[in-house]
C-alpha cells in the first residue's frame, strides 16, 4: 500500500465527504473524480478498472454469490453555450438547477488550459424594472463575468463549468456541494473498508459510474461488465421534506429502503433483516414505477439483475449547498457490508424454495 | 496601495455592527493622523491637520455593508432573517453566511425536484431560513440570538486588473480613505476622514456630523453600480468598469452642487485623469444627508458589478485614478 494510500485509508468519513465533494466531476468528465475514489479504493480491492464508458469498478474476488453496489460519481454543472466579445458567457445545465441557487455564485470554468475564474452577475436592482425584480431569470438571462482573467480568451463553448463553493462540517452535519451522490460514493468506500475486515464468500463489485444526473449509460455499463446477481443502487432522498402521500423521510434517522417495482422483493426482505440483526435504522420508501435512479437501468441488465435501492436522506438537493447527516452514510455503509456477507443465507434459503424469509424477523 | 482592502472586505458589518471595521480602520490609522474621535452612533472621524488657512473638507467612507439579522429561531433549529439594507433575495440562495461572530450556516432552498408552479417566481423572505445544522430550537438558542448578525462569507480576490470580493460597497471607500491617510498629502486643507455608520439603512451615520464639526465641503467616496454586462444595452449602463472614477451630477433626493461637481471635473482634466459621468441618477448616497445638514456635498465612486451581493467587482485602475483625483482636489486652495 503506498503512502497516499496510507493516508486516506485513515480518513475519517466527514473528512472523506467533504474531500470528494471538492473534486468536480461533472457528468460526462468525471476523470478527476474517479481516480481519486480509485486510489482510496485500491487497498480494499484485488482488481480495479474502467468500462468503456468510464465507470469504475472495483473487484473484491469472492467464491460465493456475486454482488454490485452502485454509486454514480458524476455531479450536475453547466456547459458554456455563448461567448461574448467583452468577456461574458451564457450558460446551460448539465443536470437540473434552480436558477435562483446559481446567481452570485463564483464559478470555475474548465478550459483546456486549466480553470478559469468566473462570476454569476446579477443586476443591480437599482436598475431592474419592477417586471425584472418580480422573476427570477432564467439560463437565457443569467450570464457569467469572466472579464476579470487575461485569459479568459482560452475560453471555448462545449467548456463545462462548476461551482466554487467550499463544504464545511458542524456537529455531524455536512454541507457541502455534489453530495448528490459523493456521500454515497462515501458509503461504498466505508462499506469496502468493512468487507476488507470481515469473512466473507461473497464476491463484491463496486462500481462508481458515470453520467447518471443526465440519465446516462455508466451505472449499466458496469452492471453488465461484472454479470453480477445482486446489485444494490445507493444514492441520496429528499430528508426532511413533506411530500403528500408519503412518508417524512427523517435526517439523521438511517437510509432508506426503497420498496416497488424496481427492486427484488426478497432481497429487499433480506436486507430489512439485516437492518434488525445489526440494529442499523432505516426507513421505508415507497417508490411506484421507475426511480428515477440507475436502479431502473441495473435492474434490466443481461439476464435481469436482483436489485434493492438504498438511499441517503439529503436536504437542499442540486443546490450549491446540500446537507447530509454524516451518521447516515456510516449507517449507510453497515447496511451496505452486513447485507453482503449475508448473502449466502439468502441462496440457502432459496435452495430450501422456503419462499420466505420470514424466521429471525 | 489597496493593502488593506482583503481585510477589509472580509470582515462582517452589516449596518448596526460596525464594531469589527471601525476597531481595525482605528488600529491600522492610528499615528498617521492629528486627532481621531468616534462619536455617540459609532462614526469613527480622523483629522489631518492642513499647513495654512485652507478649508475644511470631509471626505466619507461608509463602513457598513448590506446583511441580514435573525428575526427567529424555529422549531426545527432553522433561523428566520431580515434583510438590513437592500439585498434581493435572488442574489442569496445557496450561500454560505456568518451569524453572529462565527457560526457558519447556509440558506438552503427545496429541491428543485419538490418545488411547485410558480418556482420562478422571486422567493419572500419568508420563505427563506438558515441551516446552521442544529436539530432543534434549543440546540440553535445555544449558538445564536435574536438580533444577530449575518453577513456573506467571500474570500476576496485578485485577478488581473479586477478584485472579486464582498462588501466593496463601501470598504472600497474605507480602503481609499486609508489609502490616502497613508500617502500623507500636503495640503493647505484640514481634512477629516469621516468613515461612518449606517449609511445602508438610509444614510443614518453623517445626520449628526454637521453638529459635531463644521466642514466646508464634504465628499462621499463610493462605489457605484454599473450594468455593463449582456444583459443591458450599452444606452442603459450607468457606468464602465476601467473607464475611471464615476462623477455623479445627480442621484436620488439630490443635485449635487454644481460647484463642487464642476471643481471635481476641473481637477481630474488638469492631472489627466480618466473620469466619468454616472450616466444614471438612480441610488443615494451620504452627499444627500450632508447637503441636508448644511454641508455642501460631492460624489466621486468607483464603479462596481453586482454590489449588494455576496460577489461584487471592481477595476483596481479606477481604484487607482479615484485616489489620484482625491489627492488633486485636496490639494486645490479655491473653496
Amino acid at each position: 500500500m503506498d503512502k497516499k494510500a496510507t493516508e486516506l485509508r485513515e480518513l475519517k468519513t466527514s473528512k472523506l465527504l467533504l474531500k470528494l465533494s471538492s473534486i468536480p466531476g461533472p457528468s460526462g468528465y468525471e476523470d478527476d473524480v474517479i481516480s481519486e475514489i480509485s486510489q482510496i479504493m485500491k487497498p480494499y480491492s484485488d482488481e480495479c478498472f474502467r468500462t468503456p464508458m468510464g465507470s469504475l469498478v472495483c473487484v473484491k474476488k469472492g467464491t460465493g454469490p456475486k454482488i454490485g453496489f452502485f454509486a454514480h460519481a458524476d455531479q450536475i454543472a453547466f456547459v458554456v453555450t455563448k461567448i461574448y466579445d467583452d468577456g461574458f458567457l451564457r450558460l446551460s445545465g448539465v443536470g437540473g438547477w434552480d436558477p435562483k441557487t446559481v446567481i452570485s455564485q463564483k464559478v470555475w470554468v474548465h478550459t483546456k488550459n486549466g480553470k478559469v475564474r468566473g462570476v454569476v452577475g446579477f443586476m443591480p436592482p437599482h436598475l431592474q424594472t419592477t417586471e425584472e425584480s418580480k422573476k427570477v431569470p432564467d439560463y437565457d438571462h443569467i450570464f457569467v463575468d469572466v472579464s476579470m482573467n487575461q485569459n479568459w480568451k482560452d475560453i471555448s463553448i462545449g467548456d463545462l463549468v462548476t461551482l466554487d463553493t467550499e463544504g464545511f462540517e458542524k456537529n455531524g452535519t455536512v454541507f457541502a456541494p455534489a453530495l448528490d451522490n459523493r456521500a454515497s460514493c462515501v458509503a461504498i468506500i466505508k462499506a469496502a473498508e468493512l468487507l476488507s475486515k470481515i469473512k466473507t464468500d461473497a464476491e463484491a463489485y463496486y462500481v462508481f459510474s458515470t453520467q447518471e444526473e443526465i440519465g446516462g449509460p455508466g451505472a449499466r455499463s458496469g452492471a453488465y461488465i461484472s454479470e453480477i446477481e445482486y446489485g444494490i443502487v445507493i444514492d441520496v432522498t429528499h430528508g426532511d421534506e413533506d411530500i403528500p402521500g408519503y412518508p417524512r423521510i427523517k435526517m439523521g434517522e438511517g437510509p432508506t429502503v426503497a420498496v416497488g417495482p424496481v427492486t427484488n422483493r426478497r432481497f429487499v426482505e433480506h436486507i430489512n433483516k439485516i437492518s434488525g440483526k445489526y440494529n442499523i435504522k432505516v426507513q421505508i420508501e415507497p417508490i411506484a414505477g421507475r426511480s428515477g435512479t440507475d436502479t431502473d437501468e441495473v435492474q434490466l441488465t443481461r439476464i435481469g439483475v436482483k436489485t434493492a435501492l438504498i438511499s441517503i436522506p439529503l436536504k437542499y438537493m442540486h443546490n450549491p449547498y446540500e446537507k447530509i447527516i454524516v451518521k447516515d452514510v456510516e449507517d449507510t455503509a453497515k447496511l451496505l457490508a452486513f447485507s453482503a456477507v449475508h448473502l449466502p443465507e439468502i441462496e440457502y434459503e432459496e435452495l430450501q424454495n422456503t419462499g420466505s424469509v420470514r424466521e429471525g424477523e | 496601495m489597496l493593502k488593506y482592502l482583503r481585510e477589509l472586505t472580509e470582515i462582517s458589518g452589516p449596518s448596526g455592527n460596525e464594531d469589527a471595521v471601525r476597531e481595525y480602520i482605528k488600529e491600522k490609522i492610528s499615528g498617521k493622523v492629528d486627532e481621531i474621535f468616534i462619536d455617540r452612533m459609532g462614526n469613527l472621524i480622523a483629522l489631518k491637520k492642513g499647513k495654512g488657512n485652507g478649508k475644511k473638507i470631509l471626505l466619507d467612507a461608509h463602513m457598513d455593508e448590506v446583511g441580514f439579522i435573525v428575526t427567529n429561531i424555529n422549531d426545527d433549529g432553522t433561523l428566520s432573517f431580515a434583510p438590513v439594507g437592500g439585498v434581493d433575495t435572488r442574489v442569496i440562495i445557496g450561500k454560505k453566511v456568518r451569524v453572529g461572530k462565527d457560526i457558519m450556516g447556509i440558506i438552503g432552498y427545496k429541491a428543485i425536484h419538490l418545488q411547485k408552479d410558480g418556482y420562478m417566481n422571486t422567493p419572500k423572505y419568508s420563505e427563506l431560513k438558515i441551516d446552521i445544522g442544529a436539530k432543534s430550537r434549543a440546540e440553535a438558542e445555544k449558538q445564536v440570538k435574536l438580533g444577530d448578525y449575518v453577513s456573506f462569507v467571500t474570500n476576496y480576490e485578485e485577478r488581473g486588473d479586477f478584485v472579486i470580493a464582498k462588501a466593496l460597497d463601501d470598504r472600497c471607500g474605507c480602503s481609499i480613505l486609508m489609502d490616502l491617510i497613508e500617502e500623507n498629502t500636503e495640503t493647505e486643507n484640514d481634512i477629516y476622514f469621516a468613515f461612518t455608520v449606517q449609511e445602508e439603512t438610509g444614510l443614518r451615520g453623517p445626520a449628526i456630523i454637521a453638529e459635531q464639526l463644521k466642514a466646508d465641503i464634504a465628499i462621499a467616496v463610493e462605489t457605484t453600480t454599473s450594468g455593463d454586462d449582456p444583459e443591458l444595452e450599452k444606452q442603459l449602463w450607468s457606468t464602465h468598469l476601467g473607464d475611471g472614477p464615476a462623477i455623479t451630477f445627480m442621484h436620488s433626493g439630490y443635485v449635487v452642487l454644481q460647484t463642487i461637481f464642476e471643481k471635481l471635473i476641473e481637477t481630474a482634466r488638469q492631472l489627466n485623469i480618466p473620469i466619468q459621468y454616472k450616466m444614471r441618477t438612480v441610488g443615494g448616497t451620504n452627499a444627500r444627508r450632508y447637503a441636508f445638514t448644511g454641508i455642501p456635498a460631492g460624489v466621486v465612486s468607483v464603479p462596481a458589478r453586482y454590489i449588494h451581493s455576496p460577489v461584487s467587482v471592481i477595476n483596481r485602475k479606477d481604484y487607482e485614478h479615484t485616489i489620484s483625483l482625491l489627492k488633486g482636489f485636496l490639494r486645490r486652495t479655491d473653496f
